[in-house]
This record gives structure tokens, sequence and C-alpha cells, in this order.
């Protein structure tokens, strides 16, 4: 049997999450954080105006943005685990409502669920404004979540599930103590894709008046009309965050892979 | 030929892969203490015939008791009926994520309520006794296929169950590591595990089995004691069968 | 055939440009009703755009408008991505050191908006509360200005009225005409104008166009003027106002 029949999943949008053999994006991940780190202590030491007063200006809307990336992320963990384990049910009623779900979220822009979700949301239930896109970009991304869940559920071999039906777990054991423990190591690198995508999805929030990075610095420009220099900074900010994630998404990675070294 | 009750009772079972069909007409009768080795051509439906003993695959009309409980009974606990049976991969199966230790003991402490030190204990005896105690710290992946086997078994015993399941054990491993998993299956044979076993060993069968079942095309042809099969096969399927793999 | 038709319509364009008066492009983000918006037909229209438009027809030049959105309309001029803005922009002290503005062309005051049942009748009534404006609008700017307020900015001052319909934040302040649009029009059965602000000084709307951009700067305040002195003003008051 080979070492190295764990199927890996394809990712096609996402950050680039370097891993520890990946020579040449560890390098660029170094030359970019330092360039990244470099230009945010350059800038602001050596043209305080505009830059420091900018700097000074955003980091509640660092706040929120991660206030909403980290909600939003666990909710759709959730939903994504519930998600893919009901388009793998054979439960045909329940596998239904699942690809259904799917289908429906993949098939509109997330820019539109989100502004369907918080006006819709308005009109039903009174919620702050947070909630509201912590809730529509979790009911997108569970979907997104549900698929990453199945195909690292289905990536197992079926002959750790029929193992452990043979000692006398149930199915639902079996998905919990054999199945899910390993699917985790298949999921993680996806699911550190989605968090990262993610989290640079959140600024989308800002059209719905979340005062997160993007829109504090959006408020600052329209002030002070230094365009330029405000969606610079902006854009290291988000840099630095999804280097330092796609390093900590690695490092996780790294971890939990332990029974699969020799 | 056994005045016992039997312990596993297979009735007339009917096998369908959607228009194939897989196990016809199939009855055999297991006492307890029994070794049964089932030979057969590949696609015979010998490996098909011994996941139905739990329930891995379904069947389509028949009956299978297994210690007095129907398996065809849907009011029927699969999994308590699974516990006592005890069941060997061609590929092992071991769970990937756990430590050799913890492939034993998952089972005893989950399903049992079992206390982790008292799973350890019956745990390392069992490794003891496939010579493998020294790697009960280790990944599978860290195992050779041979040592993998045998740690699957000592899993499978974890439970106590009363009839162990064996299907083809051997054919993924590399010859040399073949020995040493028969050398477990014997031991335990000798020790009178009710045992089936799917295998192409020959030397296996002849030496442990009290009855060899063979089977062609989904249906047994033919049930005799090891010495009447090999040295004197009534049909001539058997015969075709022995002349090619001798 | 078609090389007919191509020639054809080459020679118009020609003589389009050749014979055409001077265009000049404003950028409006038409979502301020009645200044500038888009009606159900999808033309941008409103105050603003007639009035350029007729101030062209006196001016000599051809009024084009382009719907931007506001959050970097100030950036796209700076960048001549148009000729000029005129979008309700407020003259200001702080936008006149990055643009140069014409002659007013409008006079607005802060308009405050709230719940048909609130009682509030100030900022200053609404303390610890959210309150909601267009971002880089002197109403939002307004709201800033009042310790103790949560300023929550939009990017559409329709998002903000939506928002204070459904009970997110307490109140909005807007222009008065645009406050008078969604207050007394489509909100009329749940929003009120709970007051309308005097600022001490008085704001007015004027067309921004680049820094040292003269010429253009010239032809519209031509035209502006020339409004004002035939009343067309009074008339497109009465008929996007209706004061």
């Amino acid at each position: 049997m080979s070492k190295d029949d764990i199927t890996k999943i394809e990712v096609g949008d996402g950050a680039a999450i370097p891993s520890p053999d990946d020579k040449g994006l560890v390098s660029a991940w170094w030359v970019a954080l330092i360039g990244t780190v470099g230009m945010l202590i350059a800038l602001p030491v050596l043209k305080p105006d505009p830059y420091l007063t900018i700097l000074k200006f955003v980091p509640d809307g660092i706040v929120v943005t991660f206030e909403v990336t980290i909600l939003a992320i666990v909710f759709a963990i959730i939903i994504g685990l519930l998600t893919g384990l009901g388009r793998l049910s054979s439960n045909r009623f329940i596998n239904m409502i699942a690809s259904l779900y799917v289908e429906v979220v993949r098939g509109i822009p997330l820019l539109v669920q989100l502004f369907y979700i918080y006006f819709a949301l308005g009109r039903i239930v009174r919620v702050p404004d947070i909630v509201a896109a912590v809730i529509a970009m979790a009911f997108c991304y569970g979907a997104y979540m549900g698929e990453v869940f199945r195909a690292g559920i289905s990536s197992i071999d079926h002959g750790q599930t029929e193992a452990s039906l043979s000692l006398g777990f149930d199915k639902k054991q079996t998905m919990a103590y054999v199945v899910l423990p390993q699917a985790w190591r298949t999921i993680l690198p996806p699911v550190g894709n989605e968090f990262i995508a993610l989290l640079k999805d959140t600024s989308l929030v800002s059209i719905l008046a979340v005062a997160d990075i993007l829109r504090r610095g959006r408020e600052y420009a329209a002030e002070s009309f230094n365009y330029f220099e405000t969606y610079t900074i902006i854009a290291l900010i988000y840099l630095l965050i999804t280097l330092l994630l796609s390093k900590l998404i690695s490092a996780m990675e790294y971890r939990l892979s332990h029974y699969e070294r020799r | 030929m056994n005045v016992v009750e039997p312990i596993i009772q297979i009735q007339n079972i009917n096998k369908y892969f959607g228009a194939f069909h897989a196990l016809k007409n199939v009855s055999l009768d297991i006492a307890p203490g029994d070794k049964i080795v089932v030979l057969g051509p590949s696609g015979s439906g010998k490996s098909t015939l011994l996941r139905t003993i739990n329930k891995l695959e379904t069947i389509d009309s028949g009956t299978i008791i297994v210690d007095g409980h129907d398996l065809t009974d849907p009011e029927e606990d699969i999994n308590a009926i699974r516990m006592e049976l005890g069941m060997v991969f061609q590929s092992f199966n071991l769970f990937r994520h756990l430590s050799v230790l913890d492939n034993l003991t998952l089972a005893p402490v989950k399903l049992k309520k079992m206390e982790k030190s008292q799973a350890n204990d019956i745990a390392l005896r069992l490794l003891d006794k496939v010579g493998l105690r020294d790697r009960a710290g280790h990944y599978p992946i860290q195992l050779s296929g041979g040592q993998q086997q045998r740690v699957a078994i000592a899993r499978a015993l974890a439970m106590e169950p009363k009839i162990m399941l064996f299907d083809e054990p051997t054919s993924a491993l590399d010859p040399e590591m073949i020995g040493e998993v028969l050398d477990v299956m014997v031991t335990l044979a000798k020790e009178g595990m009710t045992m089936v076993v799917v295998t192409h060993e020959m030397g296996f069968a002849r030496e442990v089995a009290d009855q060899v079942v063979f089977m062609d095309q989904g249906a047994i042809v033919e049930q005799a004691s090891p010495d009447v099969f090999f040295d004197n096969p009534q049909h001539q399927r058997s015969k075709l069968f022995l002349q090619q793999i001798l | 055939m078609k090389k007919l038709l191509f020639v054809l319509g080459m020679f118009l364009i020609l003589c389009n440009s050749a014979w055409a008066e001077k265009e000049i492009v404003f950028a409006t983000d038409a979502t301020w009703p009645p200044m500038e918006f888009v009606n159900d037909q999808k033309q941008v229209v409103g105050y603003a755009i007639d009035y350029m438009t007729a101030a062209g027809k006196e001016a000599g030049f051809k009024a084009v408008f382009k719907n931007t959105a506001w959050d970097g309309i100030f950036a796209g001029l700076a960048a001549s991505k148009y000729d000029a803005v005129a979008s309700s922009v407020s003259i200001t002290e702080k936008r006149k050191k990055a643009m140069d503005f014409s002659e007013p062309y409008f006079t607005v005051r802060q308009a405050l908006i709230v719940a048909k049942d609130s009682a509030a009748k100030s900022l200053e009534d609404l303390k610890g509360q959210k309150v909601g404006g267009q971002i880089g609008t002197t109403g939002y700017f307004t709201i800033k200005t009042v310790d103790g307020l949560e300023a929550k900015s939009y990017d559409e001052v329709g998002l903000a009225m939506e928002d204070l319909n459904v009970g997110r934040i307490a109140a909005v302040v807007c222009d008065d005409p645009v406050a008078a649009n969604y207050a007394l029009d489509k909100y009329k059965d749940t929003l009120k104008i709970a007051a309308v602000m005097e600022s001490g000084e008085v704001e007015n709307y004027g067309v921004a166009v680049k820094k040292g951009n003269k010429e253009i700067l010239d032809l519209i305040n031509k035209g502006i003027a020339a409004v004002k002195e035939k009343g067309i003003d009074k008339e497109l008051q009465e008929k996007w106002i209706g004061q």
C-alpha cells in the first residue's frame, strides 16, 4: 500500500499556502512578508501625513474584519459539515435539501447574496448589521465548505469504514471516530483556503455599511481625498494578514499530518 | 456431521449486484470451533459470501443466522452481532490516524465502555501474542504489511469475538511476510477459535481446515475435508481448479 | 452595402464632432433623488441634470452625464476621467483645497430623518445610537461632529434609508431635498423629517472641476449665471422639488 494515497483536494482560489516542501513558495512568502512589513513601517515613518493618519484610522476596522471572518467561518464549518454529510446521506430527502442548498448558493454571486440576506433579514428580524453580515457570509461559505467536507469524507478509503463497521460501530460512530478524524487532514488545506478567501471576501460586507477595514479606509479617503495612499495601506494590511494566516494554516496542516510520517 | 447446534447457519441465500448473480442458493452450516476454508477462483463469490456473514453485504433472499440472531430480521441490532464477529481484511484497514495501541483499544473503550487501562492491558497482551508489543506506539504507516495484518488480527481479537472472518488476509502481502501472518492464524485455530477463511493458501487449508468449501460462479461446488478435497476431489471443476493452482 | 454603411457612419461621426459644440462630461452619482437619480426609463434625470443641460444651452456646451459611484467620484475627477462632478457636491473649505468649484447652483440644508414614532428632534437626542449617512457627504460629516453618536457610512443614501426603515439605525442625515424625497414620498408611512439643521453657515452645491481647469469652469459658470438670470432655476425647483 502506498504511503501517499491521501487524496489532495484541488484548490482553485484562495491564498497560496506554503507547504514546507515547496521551496519556491516558501521563499516567495518571506520576500512578500518582509516587503509588506517594510512598507508598513517605512511609509508612515517617511511620510506620516497621510500614512500614519490612515494607520491610526483603520484598526477598529481590522477588529471588525476579524470578528466577521471568525464568526462566519465557525458557522460555515458547522453548516459545511452538516451539508457535506447531507450530500453523502443515503436518505433521499436530506440529500435533496443539502444538494439544493449547494446548488442555489453556488449559483448566486456572493455580493448579491449579501445584499439579499441583509435586506431580507431586515424585513423579518431586527438584527445588528454585523450579525446579518455573519449570517450572510456563513450561509454562502457553508455551501462551499459543504463541498470541501464532502470531498474530504469521500477521499477516505472505504476500507476504513468497513473495518469500523465490522468492529460493531454504527455509521455515526464510524463517522465520528474513524472517518472525520482522518478527513480533517484532507479537509484542512481547503478549509484554510476558504478561511483566507472568506477574510478577503469580508471586504464585501463594507457595502452593507459594516465598518470593516475597507469601509474605514473608504471613509478616510472620502474625507481626505487621499485615495491612492489609503488603498496602498489597506492592500498592505490585507496582505500582511493573509500572509500570516497562510503560514499558520501550513503549520497546522503539518502538525495534523503527524501520522503520515514515518 | 456435527451434533452441536451450528453457530452460523446460511440457508439458500441469493445475492445480486445489479444483473450479476453473485451468490446462487448458497447454504452452509458452521459449528462452534469449526475452521472453514473457502477456496475458489476470483469472482467465484467467496469474498461476497464471507461479507454476508457480518452483513457488510446484504442478501436478496434466504436467511443467515449467527449465534441465534437472524441477520435478515430488521429488529436485530446488527452492531451487537458484529461485536461477536471479528473481521480481517485483505488490505488490513488499520485506522491510519491511530497508533497501534489505539487501534486495538478504540472499539473496547467506545463500545464495551471498558476502562482505558484495562483495554490497554488486553491490547498489550494481544500484541504480545502477535509478536508486536514493541510497536504499540507506532502508526500503521510505520509498519510493514505483515506487521499491519498481525495488528489487524489483534484489533479484531480485542473485542473478544466468538467467530473470526478472514477475507484473503495474505493476498496483499509480499511473499516473505505471508508466513508471519499465517503463523498467527494457526495459533488462533489451535486455541479453538471458530474461523471462516477465504484464502489462496493451500498449505494453510490443508493444515488447519476442518472443512474446505470450494466455490465457483456464485455457488458451492464441493464441501469436503481437506484430505478428500485435495487428494480426491469429486467434481470436475474442483479438479480443474486444483490443477491450475498446484 | 456594409462598406457603404461604414463610410456613411464615418462621415456622420466626423460631421458630428466637427459641428458639435464643446462637450462637457459631468460625473453624477444618480442615487440622490430628486437632484440626480435614475428614473424608471433608466435615464439619469433630476434637478441637477436639467440645470446643467440648460446651462449648456446658454453657454454653448453639450452636457453629458456619466453615472458614477459616489465613493471615488473625486478620485476619478483628479484622474481626468470626466470634466466635472455635478452630484449635489456641497462646497466646503476642505474640498476647495482638492478641487475647484463653480458658482453655487443650489442652496441646501441638512435634514434629520427618523422613524415616524421617534421623539428625537436633533442629533443630540440620539446619543449612543447609530446614525447613518452616505460616505463622504456633508450629512455624514455632520453626524461625526456630534460626540456620542455611532456614525455609520453607507455607499448610497437609499441603503441608509432602508436600514432606518427596518430599524437597524435610529436616524439618517442627508441634504434636505433628498430627505424630502424619501420621507415625504417613498417611506412616507414609516419615516419623517425630524429637523432641518441650521449648521450656521450656508451650504451650497457647486460643480467641481479638476484643480486649475479654468476653461471648463468658466464655461460652466457662464451657463449657471445665465440660468439664474433667466429664472430657469426657479422653474426647475418648481418641477423637481415643488417648493
